[in-house]
């Protein structure tokens, strides 16, 4: 068995076993390229630019009037994509986080949303938390593998980046799309496969600290990132010093950009640190130049200095992936090429549909089954999560996990569908119906529910972040109207053509 | 399809365990053995040692596929992974140089 052989038999289980997982993956990530956009759309109350009046004092008022015992509190200043503060603390017991994004104009936590955030989770760990971490990573590793495999197999690269043939027989037209996707993306995907692999490295690979800190991963993450922290004394705080006044003093120092993240670190406790970081989006990486602050007395107690080498380098590598540089432009080619891979996917898995169609074989009912209920169910579902977002009252209790339970409702829904309609040859028809409808629908109802974001008034104002979201939901609505139609119309049956056969149709 | 092509199951199964099993060790061993020698300070030895594992674990993987054979992926495997965790985990001292 030849090189060529061998990893074509590699590409085709390889890449077919994580397939629908990294669709998921794929299309949760492409979306997350634009979360603080959607985060805006899914909350009214920031249709509108307003001013905020709140100064940082008075939101680590309100937080520590919700747990004076914090054991940290953090504030996020307004900034350009996100007109509005981010506050919570960590609670004296340190378990989650409890974090509420403030209305700019009522100073009040905003009704609950999933938000943007959502499509972040899922991207990176599935919403399942650690153990959703570790099955992401095994995809994006097979990932590597169906990379660098294809590479192998891929020897005509060049000549078959201009080869596409959509009225072949249809194993020859997906392998084409396949073929082409793959390749116009392959920079991409190898960087995201990577990168995406780097972020959590240390939750993967721990033998490094291991070996050379005896496995004290906190000495190793103060050797690289330089922060600096104090103990608590167990003795009551005086009055602390204004944080307004401290910001403004850190960004004197630093010189007058973007403030990130605030935190106060055990407010109640007489050695309390307030933390100031720097935000910057003039590189790909921002080694957040942070300011500690003694809480009361104001005193300058440490400055961190540019992270060492190897942590510049994991910062630049993990901020590639996260397309937190270089503006909209940047994040809009991520959301391309991101969709570029979601059709990479799909072409390569009617690939192997259609050559097991032809010669006969096992698994087509649950391939077919399996590309109905996820590669049809996502974007049915997350469509459902943006309904659900408009339609929930904004009082309800647990308003974000009824977001929740809608798009897995309406996932379930469309996969039950697929299962069921496996072998009618219907479903992608229907599914692209019903996309298209709800794609449509959606920038009616955003503008019969909330006035002052509906397409008309965005445009009028110029807002083009969030008109953007209505103009690409109304464009998805009439590609797949349109696929779904061209689908319907009848198939003419080709005659068979005598071809070469390629080493990828061996696989 | 050609005869060359049909190959046994446990010889499949033997290449996928290779693949997963002997890819991790030779990763971790890798990373370990970087970790001690790469000419840098600790902290960024453990941090490039660290994200080149992906690299060592995909090259080991593809190289459990193509073996001429599924005991010769593991011998390989095996080999490369006890002689460099041989060298990270036996000098004591050279672990923790600055």
């Amino acid at each position: 068995m030849s090189l060529r052989q061998s990893m074509a038999g590699l590409h085709t289980w390889g890449g077919l076993l994580p397939s629908w997982l990294l669709f998921v993956i794929f299309f949760a990530g492409s979306i997350a390229c634009f979360d603080k956009e959607l985060e805006r759309w899914m909350r009214p109350a920031l249709h509108e630019p307003s001013s905020h009046g709140m100064t940082v004092d008075q939101v680590r008022d309100a937080m520590l009037a919700k747990a004076p015992d914090a054991h940290a509190i953090w504030i996020r200043p307004p900034s350009e994509r996100e007109p509005f503060y981010w506050a919570g603390y960590e609670p004296a017991d340190e378990s989650a986080f409890v974090r509420f994004a403030l209305d700019p104009v009522t100073g009040e936590p905003m009704p609950e949303t999933v938000g943007g955030l959502f499509f972040f989770t899922l991207h990176y760990d599935l919403n399942a938390g650690m153990v959703g971490m570790y099955i992401v990573a095994i995809a994006a590793m097979l990932m590597l593998v169906a990379l660098i495999s294809g590479i192998i197999i891929h020897r005509r690269i060049f000549k078959d980046f201009f080869t596409l043939r959509p009225d072949a027989n249809g194993q020859r037209a997906w392998l084409d799309a396949h073929n082409l996707f793959g390749v116009v993306g392959l920079p991409f995907h190898l960087l995201i496969a990577y990168t995406g692999l780097a972020i959590f490295v240390v939750f993967y690979m721990p033998a490094g600290i291991q070996r050379a800190y005896d496995g004290d991963a906190e000495e190793f993450f103060h050797d690289v990132m330089g922060a600096y922290s104090r103990e608590d004394v167990k003795q009551p705080a005086p009055p602390p010093m204004s944080l307004d006044r401290l910001v403004a003093d850190a960004q004197r120092r630093w010189g007058g950009k973007e403030t990130g993240w605030i935190s106060v670190h055990h407010p109640a406790d007489a050695a309390a640190v307030v933390d100031i970081r720097r935000y910057d989006r003039s590189g790909i990486v921002d080694f957040q130049w942070t300011f500690s602050y003694d809480a009361a007395t104001g005193e300058l107690l440490h400055e961190q200095k540019p992270y060492s080498p190897g942590y510049q380098s994991y910062a630049w590598l993990t901020n590639l992936h996260m397309a937190q540089f270089g503006g909209q432009i940047v994040r809009a080619l991520y959301l391309l090429l991101g969709l570029m891979g979601c059709a990479m996917l799909v072409a390569g898995l009617q690939v192997w549909l259609r050559k097991r169609e032809a010669r006969g074989g096992y698994g087509i009912g649950l391939v077919r089954a399996l590309n109905g209920a996820v590669v049809g169910g996502l974007p049915v579902a997350s469509l459902g999560l943006l309904y659900g977002n408009r339609l929930l009252p904004a009082g309800i209790a647990e308003r974000a996990s009824a977001e929740t339970w809608v798009f897995v409702g309406v996932w379930l829904l469309v996969a039950g569908w697929a299962v069921l309609r496996r072998n009618s040859g219907k479903v992608a028809r229907d599914v692209l119906v019903v996309v298209a409808v709800l794609a449509l629908g959606l920038p009616l109802l955003n503008a019969l529910l909330t006035p002052q974001g509906s397409l008309l008034a965005t445009l009028a104002r110029g807002d083009w972040d969030m008109a953007g979201i209505d103009l690409v939901l109304l464009a998805s609505g009439v590609l797949c109207g349109l696929f779904a139609w061209r689908r319907s119309q009848p198939q003419v049956a080709k005659a068979p053509r005598v071809r070469r056969r390629l080493a990828e149709e061996n696989a | 399809m050609s005869k060359a092509k049909t190959s046994s199951r446990r010889d499949v199964t033997a290449r996928v365990l290779a693949a997963i099993l002997g890819g991790y060790a030779l990763a971790y061993a890798a990373t370990a053995f970087l970790s001690v020698y790469l000419p840098l300070v600790r902290s960024d030895r453990v941090v490039f040692a660290s994200l080149s594992c992906f690299a060592v674990y995909t090259l080991a993987i593809l190289y459990a596929f193509a073996a001429r054979s599924a005991l010769q992926a593991w011998l390989v495997l095996i080999g490369a992974t006890v002689l460099m965790a041989l060298a990270a985990y036996l000098p004591g001292d050279f672990g923790v140089r600055p």
